[in-house]
């Protein structure tokens, strides 16, 4: 039976089994491998995705539960790498192997979205389920700040 | 996605998987334009635009940023211009290193790649000094393009081509060893883009049409063998292809296919296999430490012994330490894509043994090498796992019994027990001491395996052991001890070994610079000037033919480090909290210099957290300030992820790991701030992703010991121990 969700802005239907997680769909079925398979247990975010804008592992998520919900993934995040996070990313020159950035970055666009201006410990506590194993965070801590920064003056500015 | 999709978006990431709709494709039919192919590096087309091929694999550590900034210094190009391409092992790089290992791609590649760029701008130069009919000294190489300086005329590179490729290659070209534009400086990644809109592509995105997808169930104990299961029942579940024994990894197992991950994965959870288990099933890593620590109390191969006769000791002191195994655990757990067909094999993988996953899988399918074509994906992380290729050929031998291409994935629970693992190591060390304490005589004693993956072609010695350097720490002691004895017993183990950043290093150096440090303090000694005691006479050390210590180098840096991380001054007090600093320094293979010093802060309770470690380095003249800070940030904190939450324990013949619940690995609450310094030097530069590693945990000790009095001579340190210590 086929669900229908929005995807990145766009309706989408699958013809899948309702069990099948989302990260699968997106990866094997739809051919969208932004987004990541880490660990497969919502322990490691590589495969974080926002679903109606919260933060959510779409390894342990299965697609029956995602019908009718909005879902955006790291390439819907923005037109060009252009969201504040994805810019500060880049700035603070984040990526190594980059395997774990898709998560990273949304698990970080979500946490600006509810606190635009984070302190650290928010950062600890909205970014502890992500793993880089290339050792990346002292660069995503800074970014997030950065991002922080310009998304507060585009919001002056506006 | 069809497949020309798949290798268009490929293209976007600059991997250029260059394949056809009808099979193989070799590199060089497929590079058959009109430009100038200055060698197996560099082709520049007549547009201008310059196509780079890439020699190493890139795993996180930047090559694909690093090497285009090498070749565009001499080539006087901008290396945000220049298109990548990942060489596939074919004819046209025989001669040329793919394999990506040693924290060896800036080392390896900063003479032959310069020259290579330097010979094609030669090239060129030539081509339109004879072009304007004007002495080739009068015009210089700008920007893409030949100026005659004297007229300001200008021809870009791409004009050039038609006359440049017919030009003989230049049989010596000068380098630019000084004044660098771009070498020296702060350069971004060049491909970020590509990892912030998810449009990288690594091993696990390679999509292709028909293409199927399979996991491996794998064995309850080491060395086990799958004796029956049921392939009829798994067969008819919704979206599973076949069903194809495996036996080419570590460890043999029953491999399902299917129409996605996750059919597979629901098939491997219905695969009922029976196992005949072997003789692995008995090995206890707890059994196994007892074995390493037995060892280290009777004599084993003597790698080094130096100095003079010691003279009699006015006192003893021994200690021991313990480096339990460690895991990888990259990201992206391990996988490959392959396709089998008429005799040929197409290999998609994230590799860094290119080369080796070619002769493997050639050897295993009984074809010629040059039937397989191997295409390095981007890694999801590296750190020695992907050097070994027992994924590749679990994928080629599935492949081998099917007629569609198939994805082999790993899940994170095979990752964390299958793989190969750094091995545990024991370390005695006995100093005796002269009439102020001082050290005249040390024996180190060290007890580990070798590493499995590159068994001996004959019977070790200890002479073939120093010929290795092995044990890396050990037989390259950079200190003046008087009479040096350093003695190495592998001790075998059904576990499979093999490099883990920083190899051989980690252990030992744990071990030697705590020690150190407990020699300081029964002496009564900073730790840094008894280092620096040690260090004299500063004399160079030649070990056999290819090793040189240079102790001037180091002592050099000890200074800069004591200055730099201001040694001498007070920590600042942190309410309820102990705080202390740790030293640690070490030479890697005769060429990177580094110290490390951990600043730590402890509780009553015996909570302690690292709050920053410093890093003062002399890694030869720097190329990319951004990028080896990149490398230092990362190298450290994979080492305080070993000192922390590392350690794998194995019982039953089985690692006792299962996912990323038993921690392994660091996130970003326990994280450091981590300090880089990065000294001047015009010396060739030296390797640096592994090189941060080993110090982290000797100096991370060392400063709980100057916060609490207490010593760490095991890891993980946990809260628990320092309470009962």
């Amino acid at each position: 039976m086929a669900i229908t969700f929005t995807l990145n802005g766009k309706s989408q239907s699958v013809d899948v089994s309702p069990d099948m997680p989302l990260l699968w769909v997106l990866r094997d079925t739809l051919n969208m491998t932004g987004t990541k398979f880490g660990c497969g247990m919502a322990l490691c975010g590589a495969c974080t995705v926002h679903i109606n804008g919260e933060a959510t592992r779409s390894c342990i998520t299965p697609i029956s539960n995602v019908a009718g919900k909005k879902v955006t993934t790291i390439e819907g995040l923005s037109a060009d790498g252009n969201h504040p996070v994805q810019k500060a990313w880049m700035e603070e020159d984040v990526p190594q192997c980059g395997y774990c950035q898709s998560g990273q970055i949304m698990s970080a666009a979500a946490l600006l979205s509810k606190k635009p201006n984070p302190t650290d410990s928010d950062i600890d506590d909205a970014m502890s389920g992500n793993i880089c194993r290339c050792g990346t965070y002292q660069r995503i801590r800074k970014a997030i700040h950065r991002a922080a920064s310009m998304a507060g003056k585009a919001h002056s500015a506006a | 996605m069809q497949r020309r999709e798949f290798l268009k978006s490929g293209a976007a990431t600059g991997l250029c998987l260059l394949a056809s709709e009808t099979g193989v494709l070799t590199w060089f039919e497929a590079q058959q334009s009109a430009g100038f192919r200055a060698n197996a590096y560099i082709q520049i087309g007549a547009a201008n635009q310059i196509e780079f091929w890439l020699t190493r694999c890139e795993m996180g550590q930047g090559v694909r940023t690093l090497l285009p900034l090498l070749l565009a210094e001499e080539l006087e190009v901008d290396p945000r211009t220049v298109h990548l391409h990942q060489p596939i092992t074919s004819p046209e790089f025989k001669e040329i290193r793919l394999r990506t290992s040693g924290s060896s791609s800036s080392s390896e590649t900063w003479e032959p790649l310069r020259r290579a760029a330097a010979s094609a701008r030669e090239m060129l130069i030539d081509a339109a000094a004879k072009q304007w009919g004007v002495e080739r000294k009068t015009c210089k190489a700008r920007d893409g393009a030949v100026l005659h300086i004297p007229t300001g005329r200008r021809l870009n590179y791409g004009s050039l081509t038609p006359s440049a490729r017919v030009l003989p290659v230049p049989k010596e070209v000068a380098l630019n060893s000084k004044d660098f534009r771009l070498l020296g400086g702060r350069h971004r990644r060049i491909d970020s883009l590509d990892f912030v809109t998810g449009r990288a592509e690594y091993g696990m995105d390679v999509r292709l049409p028909g293409m199927k997808y399979a996991v491996i169930s794998k064995p309850p104990c080491f060395g086990a063998t799958a004796k029956s299961w049921n392939a009829d029942a798994v067969k008819e579940l919704p979206g599973v292809a076949d069903i194809v024994p495996v036996s080419s990894g570590y460890a043999a197992g029953i491999a399902v296919t299917a129409d996605s991950a996750w059919s597979a994965l629901r098939g491997r959870d219905s695969l009922q296999v029976s196992w005949e288990k072997g003789s692995g099933e008995s090995f206890s890593s707890d059994e196994h430490y007892q074995k390493l620590r037995q060892a280290t109390t009777t004599e084993g191969f003597l790698v080094r012994h130096d100095g003079p006769p010691a003279p009699e000791a006015h006192g003893l002191f021994e200690a021991s330490y313990e480096w339990p195994y460690q895991v990888h655990a990259p990201l992206e757990p391990m996988n490959c894509t392959a396709y089998v067909k008429g005799g040929k094999c197409e290999i998609w993988a994230p590799t860094q043994a290119p080369e080796e996953a070619q002769q493997k899988a050639a050897k295993l399918l009984g074809i010629p090498p040059e039937n397989v074509t191997v295409r390095v994906t981007l890694m999801g992380g590296g750190f020695g796992r992907r050097l070994f290729t027992d994924y590749v050929q679990e994928a080629v031998e599935i492949a081998k019994s099917v007629a569609y291409p198939v994805q082999l994935l790993w899940t994170r629970e095979d990752d964390m027990r299958y793989g190969h693992f750094n091995p545990a190591s024991f370390n005695r060390f006995v100093a005796k001491l002269g009439p102020d304490k001082r050290p005249v005589a040390l024996l180190h004693r060290i007890a580990t395996s070798d590493l499995s993956i590159y068994p001996p072609s004959s019977p070790p010695t200890a002479a073939s052991y120093a010929e290795d350097w092995t044990p890396w720490g050990g037989y390259d002691n950079p200190y003046n001890f008087g009479e040096l004895t350093v003695d190495y017993s592998p001790i075998a183990s059904p576990v499979p070994t093999g490099p883990w950043r920083s190899v051989e290093y980690p252990g030992t150096v744990f071990g030697r610079e705590c020690f150190i440090d407990e020699l300081a303090h029964q002496a009564g000694v900073d730790p840094i000037a008894l280092r620096m005691e040690l260090l004299k006479p500063a004399n160079i050390v030649a070990l056999g033919d290819d090793l040189r210590l240079d102790r001037p180098r180091l002592l050099q840096l000890l200074e800069a480090a004591r200055e730099i991380s201001k040694w001498n001054e007070p920590l600042p007090a942190i309410a309820g909290r102990h705080t202390g600093r740790g030293f640690a320094c070490n030479i890697y293979h005769g060429a990177t210099h580094m110290a490390q010093i951990a600043q730590v802060s402890v509780d009553g309770g015996g909570d302690f957290r690292v709050d920053r470690i410093v890093c003062v380095l002399d890694v030869g003249q720097p190329l990319n300030l951004l990028g080896i800070e990149a490398q230092v940030e990362s190298a450290v904190t994979w080492g305080l992820a070993a000192v922390l939450k590392g350690g794998v324990r194995f019982a039953k013949g089985q690692s006792l790991l299962s996912n990323f619940v038993d921690s392994a690995v660091l996130r970003i609450k326990d994280s450091t701030q981590v300090e880089v310094h990065v000294l001047p030097s015009t010396m060739p530069p030296s390797g640096l992703g592994e090189q941060p590693v080993p110090l982290v945990a000797p100096a991370v000790a060392n400063a709980i010991f100057a916060a609490t009095g207490k010593r760490v001579r095991r890891l993980p340190i946990s809260a628990a121990d320092l309470r009962a210590a």
